[in-house]
Order: structure tokens, then C-alpha cells, then sequence
């Protein structure tokens, strides 16, 4: 088992950076995801690990050896792109067992033993001798998988790869990446931009914005902790509300706090932003007040209201049996140790609120 | 991708066919005009002639004598089938050579993507194929002259014996289909590039990464995407080789005796020379059918099926 280690990874494009001085580590044997919108560098970045592309600078290093000027084939990955990518003329199980063929330490019984495993965890041994013209895209990509995964390479790149599958068939891709993924514990990364699929598959989120991983943490440390007003904002559906907050006194105070928090230490009385995510704030109670406005969409058991505080638009998720119909007003609160604190320039704030 | 490229493939829907039947015929018009002005007539004409004695010179009318033209031919009037015998010999060997060396150069070229000079070298090597044959072909007797031509001087200058290369009939055959080797290969060239041009990158990709040796990503991923290309380039090439005349007669106007005389030279020489316009006219019948007879091959090669699992 293997870990990736990165080294001041840069990869321009003419004048556009598309990868900006990266420094992190994939811990071995874990799901990495590298999530981010369109355009931040994840899929350059996997590009860069598969050696698809070179780095401009910097050092990537798998299982300690220093990968960055070899090509893929010198490089122990496996990957499964965003389309699916089939040999046409072959089966499923010639499909999977191709790779395999051109590793001269397995015998041809080895090569069929794994074949034969992939399949059943694929779910797809009734499959075995079809061609892959009388398959939909959601099962090509299920031989895709198992194609990168069967030859057992350290690193198993995956490249957004349920973009181009049908929403039917998407669940299922993912139920059988998270059976092969647990199953061989490779050192995986898989770059997406759906946020519920990084939540399902990933023990650790790599969180990109314009280039750089701006947060890697565990999904849920990463959706309670968000580090940056972007974290805050991208992850979640929908992202963090943001209100203006005023110092005072030394503490932080707003209306809609349940009691005021001290400043922390060494922070300047300024312009702070207060983070709070729609399912933290609890309506019926709290000094702050609001009105709601008739945009009021349910969620299963529960209802994402917009309110209307002040100058401020906020949205607020509750039990359906508590939401006060549109037009009413509502009082509302949320409990100091669960908001974060934003300094101007967006980051996030240690600070010790009672709890 | 392969579904995606079937999809493109197919025509459009037909949308509201019955009230547009006039305007179909009208926006055809001009094209089938043209098709039968010049093409279904002069065809019909040829067909015509080539059931007549007919002579240019003889100042006679034509005469009309059924199959007599086809039945001499078939008789082997003029050595026909030794002419087509050597056409076919020189379609074959030299459609080969020009494919292999097409693609392994092709190959080359497409793996050089970051080479310097890259763009003057492929502009080089298509000026063969740009020129026309009748000048090549003059270019090339005197590169070819026993006396003072290019070629007899790097023999003599290497100690080796001077050859007569276009006069000597073991060697004019073999140094005119050089010649047309010379020519063509950069058209297979193209084709392959065009080919190569039309793998999707990520197949490429995959295959790398799937540590596949060459071999099989030319297999598997290259000519899977390719063969449709790269097969239409074989066919023109096919067709085109068939019917080589302008670069032989400033060579060798078919000789030393027949060596170098291909179905086509004989064709132009009976009809141009001799005048023989019904006898020819039999003669281009035949050449066209032999046309569509590897054509229909060709054809039936690319729609097979690949083999079921």
C-alpha cells in the first residue's frame, strides 16, 4: 500500500494556472475525493498523479518514489475516465481481463480468478461473453471499473466518473465502486463535483478552489469545520447563510445568537462574518425575528424556508410540523458553539463559544 | 463513444416529407441534370460504341457488330489478359508498399507531435503527391538515364555496375512502380493521419494506462476507430493505381516491349493512337467492370460484421 505525497505541484497552461503550488498527502489505502466546481484543477491534479500530464514544478511522489517525469505505463495506476472507455471489439470479461494479459507474473489461472471475482463483485457474471455494444453506458462503466481495479495497482484514479451516466444507473455505479474500493483498499482518488457522491464514497475530502486544496478533511469534519467561507458555501444544499455580525465589548454579538461569543484572541474588532448552516438554527424561539417569504420548498419530513431578517435573506431548514406558513413571522436562534466565524478575508476562526 | 458514433451516423428524422415532395425534386433537379449530361450519357455512349467497329481514320460509319469487340478481348486481342495481369500485379504490390509505408511513416509522424521542423517536414513530403504525374514522370526518366542521370551516378560513385533502369525489361516495370510509390505514399500518409485523427484521446489514454503494448493499441483501440479511413484511402488508392497512365508514358510509353504497359497505357494507345474508338470502348467497359468488381469487394470488407461472442 502506497501513499501520494505532493510537492509544490504547479501546472500552467500558457499564462493560466490551472494547478497552483500544491502541498498535500493521500493517505494510503484511503478514498481521497477531490471536490470542487468546474475549472478548480482536480481533474488536471488527477491528471498530473495518472501521468497524463507533467507538472510545470514540483514533485509527486507515489510510495515515496518520485513519479513526475515518468509515463503512465511506468507508474503502477489504474483509471476509469469520465466517458466510459471500452475496447469495442472485446467481451466484458476480455475487457477486464486485457490489462492483465500484458502482467507476466499472473498465470492464466490467476487472470481468470480475477476476472471471475470482479464480475461477482460487479454483479454482473450473467454478462461475462457480452459484447459491449448491447450494454448501456452504466454497465460499461461498471466493466471500466473493474478493468482499472482487477490488476491490483496501488493508485486507482477515477475521473468524475458518473458524469455521463444515466441518473438510474448512477446509484448503482456507485454501490459497486464502494464494494471494489473496500474490498482491494487501494489507494484511491476520485474527483468529482457532486458533493453527496464525495459524502458517500470519500474518507477524506480534498476541498479545490481555483487551484489549490483550500481544505482535506474527513466529510463530515469538513462540512461541520469549514475552514473557509467557500468550504462553507460549497459544501452543503444549500451552502452556509452568512450574516454581518458587530463587535462589541470585546464579544461577538447578533440578534440571532442564543448568547453572545467572546472575541478570540488577537483578532481585531472588525467586519466579521458569522456561518451558519440552514439545519442549525432552530425556529420558534430567540430574539431574532423575521418574516417568510412564500418560497418554501419540502424536503421529505422537512421544509427549507426562506426568511426574510432585516436586510438579509437566510434560509432555514426545519421539521415540517414546526414551519410557520409564508407571510407569518418567526422568531429564530441559533446556539453559539455550533457557528463559525469568518474574518474578512474568509477564514475561518477558532473561537471559544460557551457551549 | 462507439453509441455516440453511431447515433452520428444515422440520417436525420424525415419531418413532414410529403409536403416538401415538390421542392425535393426541384433542389434535385440541377444535380441530376448534370448527373446524366455528364455522366449517364457519355456512359450510355461508350456502351454504344463498344458494339461497333468503329475507326477514326477509316472515314467509314461505325458498323455494328454485337459482341465481336468483348469476344476478341476475351480472346486475348492485344494481350489483354497480360495487361491486366501486369496492372493487377502493379495495383497489388504497389497499393501494399504505399499502405505499409503510409501508415508506419503516419505512425511516426503523429508520435513526433512536439518534433521541430515537424510542419515543414509533412508540407515536403506531400509536394510528390501535389505534382503532376506527366512531370514526375519526365523528372524521374532523367534521374533514371543510363548516361547522366542522378541515380547511375551514386551507382558509380558506390563502385557499383550503371543500370539502364527504364530500358533493361527485368528492371522498368520495378523502377516505374517506385516511381508511383514515390508519388502516392504521402497520400497514405494523410489517411493515416486523418485515421489516427479520429481515435478518441481518452481510448488512447486508457490503453496507456492499461500498460498495453503496442501492438494491441493498435489493434484494439487504433484500427477499431481508424479502419473505416484508413480503408477508403486503400480503396481510392485502388481504384486511382488502376487507372495509371500519365506517369508512364513520359517514362517508358509503355515498353521496354510490354513490360511496363498497364491496361490503361494500352487503353489510351488504342483509342488516341490507333483511333480503335469501338474496340477501346469495349476495352473501357471491361476496365469498368473489373472497377466495380473490387469496389463491391471493398465495400462488402467494411460492412462485415465484426465476429459475435
Amino acid at each position: 500500500m502506497v501513499d501520494i505525497v505532493l510537492e509544490g505541484v504547479t501546472k500552467r497552461f500558457g499564462a493560466q494556472v490551472a494547478v497552483d503550488h500544491l502541498d498535500t498527502r493521500f493517505a494510503s489505502g484511503e478514498v481521497t475525493c477531490l471536490l470542487g466546481p468546474s475549472g478548480c484543477g482536480k481533474t488536471t491534479l488527477m491528471r498530473m498523479i495518472a501521468g497524463l500530464e507533467t507538472p510545470s514544478e514540483g514533485r509527486i511522489l507515489i510510495g515515496g518514489r518520485d513519479v513526475a517525469g515518468l509515463p503512465p505505463r511506468a507508474r503502477d495506476v489504474g483509471m476509469v475516465f469520465q466517458y466510459p472507455v471500452m475496447y469495442p471489439t472485446l467481451s466484458v470479461a476480455e475487457n477486464i481481463e486485457e490489462p492483465l494479459r500484458h502482467d507476466r507474473r499472473l498465470s492464466a489461472d490467476e487472470r481468470a480468478r480475477r476476472v471471475d471475482e470482479m464480475l461477482d463483485v460487479l454483479d454482473m457474471r450473467a454478462l461475462r461473453d457480452a459484447l459491449i455494444d448491447e450494454l448501456n453506458t452504466g454497465l460499461r462503466q461498471k466493466v471500466a471499473v473493474g478493468r482499472a481495479v482487477a490488476r491490483h495497482a496501488e493508485v486507482v484514479l477515477f475521473d468524475e466518473p458518473t458524469t455521463n451516466i444515466e441518473v438510474d444507473s448512477k446509484l448503482q455505479l456507485i454501490r459497486a465502486i464502494k464494494s471494489v474500493t473496500s474490498r482491494l483498499r487501494q489507494t484511491i482518488v476520485y474527483v468529482t463535483h457532486d458533493q453527496t457522491e464525495a459524502m458517500t464514497l470519500a474518507d477524506s475530502i480534498a476541498l479545490m478552489e481555483a487551484g489549490r486544496i483550500v481544505q482535506q478533511d474527513a466529510p463530515r469534519a469538513l462540512y461541520a469545520a469549514p475552514r473557509t467561507r467557500f468550504a462553507g458555501w460549497f459544501l452543503g444544499n444549500p451552502g452556509m447563510n452568512y450574516l454581518p455580525v458587530a463587535c462589541r465589548d470585546g464579544r461577538v454579538e447578533a440578534d440571532i445568537l442564543s448568547a453572545p461569543i467572546p472575541l478570540p484572541a488577537g483578532v481585531q474588532a472588525g467586519a466579521l462574518t458569522l456561518g451558519v448552516r440552514p439545519e442549525w438554527i432552530t425556529v420558534g424561539a430567540g430574539r431574532a425575528e423575521g418574516v417568510v417569504t412564500d418560497r418554501v420548498i419540502g424536503i421529505g419530513g422537512r421544509r427549507l424556508l426562506t426568511v426574510r431578517h432585516g436586510g438579509e435573506t437566510l434560509r432555514i431548514k426545519c421539521a415540517a410540523a414546526e414551519a410557520p406558513p409564508p407571510g407569518a413571522p418567526v422568531r429564530f436562534s441559533v446556539p453559539p458553539d455550533r457557528v463559525v466565524l469568518f474574518d474578512p478575508e474568509g477564514r475561518a476562526l477558532e473561537h471559544g463559544a460557551p457551549s | 463513444m462507439a453509441a455516440l458514433a453511431d447515433t452520428a451516423a444515422l440520417p436525420p428524422p424525415r419531418r413532414r416529407a410529403d409536403s416538401h415532395r415538390g421542392l425535393v425534386f426541384v433542389l434535385l433537379a440541377p444535380v441530376l441534370a448534370f448527373f446524366v449530361v455528364f455522366n449517364t450519357i457519355p456512359l450510355l455512349w461508350l456502351l454504344g460504341l463498344s458494339f461497333h467497329s468503329f475507326s477514326l481514320t477509316s472515314g467509314q460509319p461505325p458498323e455494328f457488330v454485337g459482341f465481336r469487340n468483348y469476344v476478341q478481348l476475351w480472346m486475348g486481342r492485344n494481350n489483354f489478359w497480360g495487361d491486366l495481369q501486369r496492372t493487377f500485379t502493379f495495383v497489388g504490390v504497389g497499393v501494399t508498399i504505399q499502405t505499409l509505408l503510409g501508415v508506419g511513416l503516419g505512425l511516426l509522424f503523429w508520435g513526433s507531435r512536439t518534433m521541430p521542423g515537424r510542419r515543414l517536414a509533412l508540407t515536403l513530403l506531400f509536394a510528390p503527391m501535389v505534382l503532376t504525374p506527366v512531370a514526375t514522370g519526365t523528372f524521374f526518366r532523367f534521374i533514371y538515364d543510363p548516361n547522366f542521370g542522378a541515380l547511375n551516378q551514386i551507382l558509380l560513385g558506390l563502385g557499383l555496375p550503371m543500370v539502364d533502369f527504364l530500358g533493361n525489361p527485368r528492371t522498368a516495370f520495378w523502377a516505374v512502380l517506385a516511381v508511383d510509390c514515390w508519388m502516392w505514399t504521402p497520400f497514405m500518409i494523410l489517411m493515416t493521419l486523418a485515421a489516427l485523427g479520429s481515435v478518441p484521446r481518452a481510448e488512447l489514454e486508457a490503453a496507456e494506462i492499461d500498460r498495453l503494448p503496442f501492438r494491441k493499441r493498435f489493434t484494439l483501440v487504433i484500427l477499431h476507430h481508424g479502419k473505416f479511413i484508413l480503408m477508403l484511402g486503400i480503396l481510392l488508392r485502388t481504384i486511382d493505381s488502376f487507372k495509371t497512365l500519365d506517369l508512364i508514358i513520359p517514362m517508358t510509353k509503355g515498353g521496354p516491349g510490354q513490360q511496363t504497359r498497364l491496361v490503361a497505357v494500352e487503353l489510351n494507345k488504342q483509342a488516341f493512337e490507333s483511333f480503335n474508338m469501338g474496340f477501346s470502348s469495349a476495352y473501357a467497359v471491361y476496365l469498368l467492370l473489373v472497377s466495380i468488381a473490387m469496389t463491391s469487394i471493398f465495400i462488402f470488407v467494411l460492412n462485415l460484421r465484426r465476429r459475435r461472442g
